[in-house]
Parts: C-alpha cells; structure tokens; sequence
C-alpha cells in the first residue's frame, strides 16, 4: 500500500449563523412545553449558533445533494488538481434527499464530473469515518489517485411542526415525545468535503493518513437513534415500511428523527474501551498526540468520560482538543471534515503534529477513531 | 477517583485498560448466550428466570467464602488490602438469602433452589476462585472482583428491569438484582482504591487483568451451562 494524504478541505453552511433565540424562527414553534426543553437541551450542548438549509418561512433552495456539491466546489476552488482528475467519490449522510438512489450519484450529478466511481455510505456521524476510509484504501492500493469525500446534512427538514403535528410523535397538549424533541436543539445542516491523494499538497499543509479505525458494538445496543422507524410507548419499534400504508406509517411517528440521550451513557466506556484498545496495541500514544479532532455533543457525559479517561491513562489535556462546535453546530456527518478543514485552515498546524480524530455514533453504537500526521512538501 | 498515591502510574493506567477490554469483549459475549439473548429480545420465560437465579445462587453462595479466603492468603505488607476484603466479605455473604428469596417470589421451590448442585460453568468459576485465592498474596483477584462488581453494577439493574417488563412479576422477585445495582457502584470506587495500592508494577497489572480474563471468561460458561449439571 502506498501513502494517501489529505491535500484539500472545502466547506458549505447554507444561510447566515443563527444563533439561539433565531432557532425557532427557522424551525418553528411546536409548543411551550417543547421551547422549555429546546433550553434545558442548548444549556446541556452549549452550541451557540448553527445554520439551516431554510429561511424563516421553512422555505428550502437546496438539497442534501447541492450542498454537498457547494462544499465539493469550494474545496475544488482550493485543490491543485482539474475537477476531470477526481475518478472516485465518498459520500457521508444520515439520510439522502431521498431513500434511493444513494447520496454520490445526487453529489456527482451536481458538480457535473464525467463518470467516476462512487460510494454511498449511510449510518449517522461516523459514516464520515466509512467514507473517507473508503477513499483512502482506494487510494493507498492504487485504484485512484483521485477521491473526493463529502458529508451532507439537511437534519432541519425533520424539525418543522408539520413532519410531528397529527402523529403518535406529539401528545394532546402538544408535547413532544423526548427522544423526538432533544435532536431539534442538537442537530443542524450543512456539508464538508476532503480531497485524497497519494501525494502530499505542493503548496501548504497536508495531513497524512496514517490508520482509520471503524468498530460497531450493535452486538449489545439496541438501536438508540432512529429515523423512518415508529417508536410505541412501550418501546416497541416497527420498520415505516410494515405499516398498511404510508399515511399510517407517519401517523405512528415513524418519520420522526429520534434520540434516546440516556442510552449514551451507557455508550461511553465502549466509546473509549476503543482508544484503549488502539493504545494497548501501540497505534497511538497519547503523549504524541498534538491535536484531539474529536466530533462530540454531549457535555453531560464529559465528565464521567474525563473519570475513565484519566485512570487509564487515556486522557488527552484538553488544551489539545480541537472543535468548531459552539460555532458551526453538530452537523452529524459533515462534522469531522468540518473539523479538518477549520483546523487546516487555523494556522495552527505544524509539520509532524500528530491529529487523532474521533467520531462516536450513538446510532447503534459504533466508533470510528483515525491517526494523521501533518506534512508539508 | 481515587485518594491513594499510586506507586506506579503507568501500570495502573495499563491495569484499568486491560480491564475496560475485557469488560467490553464480556459485553459481546454475554449477548451471545442464548438465556441473555433471549432477555434482550424480550422473548424471557419464566421459567428462564427462575433457571438464571438457581443456578446462579450456587456460586453466589461462595462469594463470601473466596473473598475470605483471599483475604487470609493476604502476607505480610498488605494489610490495607486484607482489611478492604474482610469488609468485602462481610457485606457479600449473605446475599444468596436475597436470591433464594427472589426465587420463591417467582413461583420456584425453595428445597430445590437448597439442594441443586452447581452447574458445569459454576463448577469451574469457582474451583478457579477458591484456588486462585488459596495462593500467596493473590492480588491478581482483583481482577476477578471487578468483573463479579462490574456485572452488578452495569448489568444488573438492566436485567432486572428487561425481566421484569417482560414477566410481569412483583418487585419481590427482583431484589438481588436490584441490591447490587444500586450499591456495586460504591463497591467499585472501594475497588478504584484497591487497585491503585495493589499495582505496583506491571507484573502484576497482567496478573490482574488476566485474572479478569480468566473470570469473565468462565462467568460467560455459567450462564452457557445453565441446568447442565
């Protein structure tokens, strides 16, 4: 296997930052119980803006597949290569514009590239960690020289009043259920975009990959955030596709965006059982470590992680942790190359810095931890 | 955390890894045994139940004793440690009484819950018990207690509330389960302490993450054996 870099990043967050008293401008108003919650929630996550792919009215121009090509291009407009050069494309997303076709084929139609292979990953957040290390073994064996990897996200569309009114999602008094309820304050859009080669960027900063690292653990967790699955009261879930029909399978709540935050405690000694793994045997020490790029929204469990990190001595000094979330949102799938291109583009890097990335996912509960190195040519 | 000093950092950072993968790898091989399965699916009978708690009282009813023992294979220079197991000991030996009591409320028979031999997997987890705690200084045992607190702690109190939803039965029939996930959390911050006082090199950081290993490994047994007696 040969080297692969990351040579280029590119972003795109549609619309201005919305900070968050304009949240239920752009989402709406579900009721005063829900608002209460939205607060407790922003108060726990402490994002202070974020952005949505649509204005005040609900009103949408884009897709998860424009912005995706957004993020492409203004990576493009940084890269040292022809757009004719890319010969493969990554995409990340928690959901497509649609169930079919797959996000890359909306992505490649978009940026209008001639015919080049592509790979649609779908899971929640750590579909970024699929997508590039898709990209990267096709790199490092050779097949391209050339991958383009992005991440999309348009979470908001879920959020409007209308996708809970008249559904099982939303109670007499206009309660949202929780798990339905705590993802409005938590999630929000835009895409991010990596460039892969063999060869480090001529001009400026690369980062090397050195190892990706993707480990489910659905063996023991029940699924803990689902989207087109009805959740009953008692906690029975039924696929949107074994309802009679499809008006019955929204009326049941099964399009709604769910999360059950209390199962993510549950989730984070495997979260970090993970890292100790990668330390035992030797692919990462945690002195070498210059920058933590890890994709986190829970600030409640940030203690009890500290307390397992530190007594096995797996704690990075939080001085050396690098985030855009406060600013930028958790913007699931696009968030880790949010991150990377922030942090590339920072100033803040230095020749043979060594990044560890991390991107937990609570969907069933996976983990996806990588190792770069910084270079210049 | 803890408030002891550890004489060596870096090994009892190595300790408290190994410990976490083998927690982790008993999470995945828990889920695999059929009667656990079968609790995670919602699918438990109560029959299942009833099984679960007589053929795990024949090893609970030894808890006390293996501790004791340990406890007196303790030398010279760790009188802390022996003191932390004493007390061990004593809150632990008596909590088969809980679950002979949970039994009967799930309708079994108290003479039957006496008398049963262990099974296969018990037979073997605490044969490994008793003689790992008859050697010199067993600290290694460490190891074993944290996966016997760790099921209580992380474990128990789920089970009990899956069986229960499942079973419909009174909270009588629940309380063992129930006891130790409410107060194993505690145990493991008694544990933290242990630990730190007892890794004093890398040695025995192994010696206790093997020790770990072994148990989790012939708990996962016990529940696989279940009624092979």
């Amino acid at each position: 296997m040969r080297h692969a870099y990351i040579t280029a990043t590119g972003s795109h967050l549609p619309g201005p930052p919305v900070d968050n008293e304009g949240i239920e401008r752009h989402i709406g108003v579900v009721s005063p119980a829900a608002s209460r919650l939205g607060r407790l929630v922003l108060r726990q996550n402490r994002i202070r803006t974020r952005h949505y792919a649509m204005d005040a009215e609900g009103v949408t121009t884009t897709t998860v597949a424009r912005m995706g090509a957004d993020a492409a291009r203004d990576l493009l407009a940084r890269a040292e290569l022809s757009p004719s050069a890319i010969t493969h494309l990554a995409t990340a997303t928690s959901q497509a514009d649609g169930m079919v076709p797959g996000l890359a084929s909306g992505v490649h139609r978009e940026l209008g590239l001639p015919p080049l292979e592509i790979a649609s990953c779908q899971s929640v957040c750590a579909s970024a960690m699929m997508a590039l290390k898709n990209a990267w073994l096709q790199v490092a064996a050779g097949e391209h020289d050339a991958s383009l990897v992005v991440g999309a996200e348009f979470s908001s569309r879920y959020f409007r009043p209308g996708f809970y009114l008249e559904t099982d999602t939303i109670d007499a008094e206009g309660r949202l259920s929780g798990d339905a309820d705590f993802l409005r304050w938590t999630l929000s859009d835009g895409a991010g975009a990596l460039l892969v080669e063999p060869r480090p960027a001529v001009h400026g900063l690369s980062l090397r990959i050195d190892w990706i690292s993707l480990r489910s653990f659905a063996d023991r967790f029940e699924p803990c955030m689902t989207g087109g699955i009805a959740c009953a009261a008692d906690g029975a879930r039924t696929p949107w596709s074994h309802h009679p029909s499809a008006a019955e399978a929204a009326r049941r709540g099964a399009f709604t965006l769910r999360q059950d935050a209390n199962a993510l405690r549950a989730m984070l000694p495997v979260w970090l059982g993970e890292l100790m793994r990668l330390v035992d045997e030797g692919r990462i020490g945690i002195d070498e470590v210059d920058w933590f790029v890890c994709h986190y929204s829970a600030h409640s469990l940030r203690e009890e992680m500290i307390r397992l990190a530190t007594r096995a001595g797996c704690m990075i000094p939080e001085d050396r942790w690098f985030t855009n979330l406060y600013e930028k949102g958790n913007v699931g799938a696009a968030s880790l190359f949010l991150l990377l291109d922030d942090l590339l583009r920072s100033g803040r890097l230095t020749a043979g810095q060594t990044i560890l990335c991390a991107v937990p996912e609570s969907g069933q509960c996976l983990i996806g931890y990588a190792r770069m190195t910084v270079v210049e040519n | 955390m803890s408030d002891v000093q550890p004489a060596d950092p870096a090994a009892l950072a190595a300790a408290n890894r190994g410990l976490s993968r083998v927690w982790i790898d008993l999470e995945s091989g828990l889920a695999t045994v059929p009667v656990i399965d079968r609790l995670l699916r919602g699918r438990l009978r109560i029959e299942d139940y009833r099984s679960l708690l007589l053929n795990l009282r024949q090893q609970v009813v030894e808890g006390g004793r293996w501790i004791s023992r340990a406890a007196s294979s303790l030398g010279a220079g760790h009188e802390e440690l022996r003191s932390m197991f004493i007390r061990h000991a004593g809150a632990e030996h008596r909590d088969f009484l809980h679950l002979e009591a949970n039994y009967i409320a799930a309708g079994g028979d108290p003479s039957l819950i006496r008398t049963t031999p262990k099974n296969i997997g018990s037979e073997a987890l605490s044969a490994w018990m008793f003689h790992a705690a008859s050697q010199n200084d067993p600290v290694g045992l460490l190891g074993a207690m944290f996966v016997i607190e760790g099921l209580g702690e992380k474990l128990a109190r789920p089970w009990a509330d899956l069986a229960q939803r499942q079973l419909g039965l009174p909270d009588a029939a629940f309380t063992f389960l129930r006891y130790h996930g409410e107060n194993d959390g505690d145990h493991l911050d008694m544990f933290d302490r242990a630990l730190a006082l007892a890794v004093t090199d890398a040695r025995i950081a192994d010696d206790v993450v093997r020790h770990a290993r072994v148990t989790a490994r012939l708990y996962r047994l016990q529940l696989e054996e279940i009624d092979h007696v």
